[in-house]
């Protein structure tokens, strides 16, 4: 019963919410409202203990729809910067989903997967520039593809490594990524990366539905955030089905005990490269979704920090798990207003050492801090206070 | 005999030697913290950075070079001693990614906290001897007197730690907490202070290694110039096998060697692509390292 009221409290904050965002035309905005209302009542009383018990499919879709659709209407309702910054974290959640598999389903962990992100990044680029006004699906489709056989090439040596080093291979091939692009100058601009030939518009229908757009939102950003949070919605859907899968828990046998695994007939080489081939592509899907938002690409992008800000993102958040890596992605999106805000109020100079270099002391403490007092980060000290709520 | 020492193959053997030595030392700090504390130390090159700068960037440019290479050894041993203590200690018995991710970690707030007292600007480093390549019959050797005491000091750091480990009674204690750490107490050995010490020693070896990379290489010291060196040690250990010092240092010269005639005959940034698939390659076939005895894992 519990649940059934909790339900339905937030299918009314969230009522309350679609009415309050809604979008500029007022007869649109009140249909809205209202089909958000029922739909999110009825996604709540869905999501309830019972069906998650008995239809766990169900459930999973019905929820990914919900966040998608509040994700949706936020777009509409923010201003540019923020639409950016979300369709970045957006972006990061889906490589943070795939770094958080690897690790809680396999036991591995990848420095690599800013490089990952690169080759997904690149490869968007490099396809746009040969190929003006191919589909966008066509598009990321590829770079999810380049990074899953980056992937199965590094991941080889997975099948018989075990400890740190795989996560070393991985670094050498994060600090490497970037003569790794010198090599292929001519087809990645070297240093100075590549420009998009044209930048993603924003469709005729939404081009309809927000006329003008607002002074500070225009349309593409809409459509780009919008993308982004509809591709992460697919990822998180595709992700929690995986986790739940006969594949998934049988990753998961490997990483509590190989040996057991092996006995029960699993094999461990094929398990290994699969899950590392898996993190690798979902790292590229959210590369390439970075070069369609920024319409360009550059090689120091992404760097060794970048996968450094990752493995930070996902631990902070909860390694190997789905709320752990939507809680990283929601940290990444506003962690850059969020430390301009520290700056603003602590009187330090933006441009001086100590500005520039917030983040990386930050997330870096962070990161040491909470695999020292909470290694389930975020999302494991909400569980434990969930399961120890008095109602 | 002039032009056998000035030849494109004898200077790419020098010019990989110098390289290979540094890929050594990391090598060998790698091993000495894999093997006493199961820990692959993501931090080693940050932490040399750190000490680097304080050796070089604390005292004023016009100070010895020697002073500050004292000091920076110094750092070292107090910022591994210190770093054992507190972050590492808390992390034995943990599932193996909890470290890895720790000494990330660690890595970022070093490099970040470097870069916030001494900006990212390059900042160049004193020679003690001059960098200039020595002449013969008129055509360079790839050696420069610089070069020659990199190589030496490598040498002498790498026959000291050997000594400390094969012929002290503290190397003898050293070897066995990383051996068997229940029977060494037992026997009266101060594991925990052993760790603390191997840490210690690591770091400083760690420290001469970022003094002699920051004033060789072009790109001087600056809070990242590590990351590179890192890397290449790492394979180098990785390739030699984590748990061999003897292997780590071997593989490390070869390594170095190898990568200088990639360089020159095909390609400087084909260098890290080779070192890749060499290390795939390596891990594929003996994932335990070159030089170590197997011990296999199966059902």
């Amino acid at each position: 019963m519990a649940t059934r009221i909790s339900a339905i409290a937030v299918a009314l904050v969230a009522a309350v919410a679609a009415v309050a965002v809604g979008v500029p035309t007022a007869g649109l905005r009140l249909v809205l409202a209202l089909i958000a209302a029922l739909g999110v009542a009825a996604v709540a009383a869905l999501t309830s203990a019972r069906v998650r018990r008995e239809h766990p499919v169900v459930a999973r879709t019905l929820i990914t729809v919900i966040v998608v659709a509040v994700a949706l209407i936020g777009t509409a309702r923010l201003n540019s910067n923020v639409d950016t910054d979300l369709s970045l974290g957006a972006a990061m959640t889906i490589v943070l989903l795939g770094l958080s598999f690897l690790t809680g389903s396999s036991g591995q962990i990848s420095l690599g997967n800013g490089a990952f992100m690169g080759v997904g990044a690149f490869t968007v680029a490099i396809w746009a520039n040969h190929h003006h006004s191919s589909p966008l699906i066509l598009v990321l489709v590829l770079a999810v593809v380049a990074g899953a056989a980056v992937g199965f090439l590094l991941g080889l040596p997975a099948t018989r490594l075990r400890g740190p080093y795989l996560a070393g291979m991985t670094l050498a091939f994060a600090v490497a990524f970037g003569a790794i692009l010198n090599v292929f100058g001519s087809w990645t601009g070297g240093d100075s990366g590549l420009q998009l030939p044209n930048a993603e518009n924003a469709p005729h229908w939404l081009t309809h539905l927000y006329p003008a757009g607002t002074a500070s939102l225009s349309v593409n950003s809409v459509w780009l955030a919008s993308l982004t949070v509809v591709a992460a919605g697919v990822a998180l859907f595709f992700m929690a089905n995986l986790f739940a899968s006969r594949f998934g828990r049988s990753l998961r046998l490997v990483r509590d005990n190989d040996v057991a695994a092996e006995l029960v007939g699993i094999s461990l080489p094929r398990a290994r490269v699969t899950a590392f081939v898996i993190s690798a592509a979902y790292a590229a899907l959210g590369g390439g979704l970075w070069t369609i938002v920024n319409n360009a690409v550059t090689p120091s992008t992404y760097g060794f920090a970048l996968s450094v800000t990752i493995l930070s993102l996902v631990v902070i958040g909860g390694i190997g798990t789905i709320p752990g890596a939507i809680i990283g992605g929601l940290i990444y999106a506003f962690s850059n207003s969020a430390i301009g805000w520290i700056t603003a109020h602590t009187g330090l100079s933006p441009q001086g050492n100590v500005a520039s270099q917030l983040n990386g002391i930050i997330f870096g403490a962070l990161l040491v801090l909470t695999i020292v007092f909470a290694p389930l980060g975020i999302s494991g000290a909400i569980r434990r206070l969930w399961a120890r709520r008095s109602w | 005999m002039d032009a056998f020492w000035t030849s494109r193959v004898m200077s790419d053997i020098l010019g990989g030697l110098t390289n290979g030595v540094i890929y050594a030392l990391v090598a060998l700090s790698l091993v000495l913290i894999w093997r006493s504390t199961r820990i692959l130390n993501f931090a080693q090159g940050a932490m040399a950075m750190l000490a680097a700068y304080v050796g070089f960037a604390v005292l004023a440019p016009s100070t010895n070079y020697w002073v500050s290479m004292a000091v920076a050894i110094v750092a070292g041993v107090v910022l591994g001693g210190l770093t054992e203590r507190t972050v590492v200690r808390t992390l034995y018995g943990k599932p193996e990614i909890n470290p890895v991710v720790a000494m990330v970690g660690f890595l970022l707030v070093l490099e970040s906290v470097a870069a916030a007292i001494w900006s990212t600007t390059s900042r160049s480093l004193p020679t003690p001897f001059s960098i200039i390549d020595w002449q013969l019959a008129g055509r360079p050797v790839a050696m420069s007197p610089f070069a020659l005491y990199e190589v030496i000091t490598a040498i002498v750091v790498m026959v000291v730690v050997a000594v400390v480990f094969q012929f002290t009674s503290l190397g003898l204690q050293l070897r066995a907490a990383a051996l068997n750490p229940e029977v060494s107490r037992l026997l009266g050995v101060r594991v925990t202070r052993m760790l603390t010490l191997g840490w210690m020693l690591a770091s400083g070896v760690g420290a001469v290694t970022a003094v002699l990379v920051a004033s060789n290489y072009f790109t001087g010291l600056t809070p990242t110039t590590m990351d590179g060196v890192f890397a290449f040690g790492f394979i180098a250990a990785a390739v030699g096998g984590l748990d061999s010092p003897v292997g780590a240092l071997v593989a490390g010269v070869l390594l170095g060697v190898a990568f200088q005639f990639v360089g020159d005959y095909v390609n400087s940034n084909a260098i890290i692509l080779v070192a890749l698939g060499l290390l795939i390659v390596s891990l594929m076939v003996r994932p335990s390292g070159l030089f170590t005895r197997r011990t296999e894992r199966r059902v």
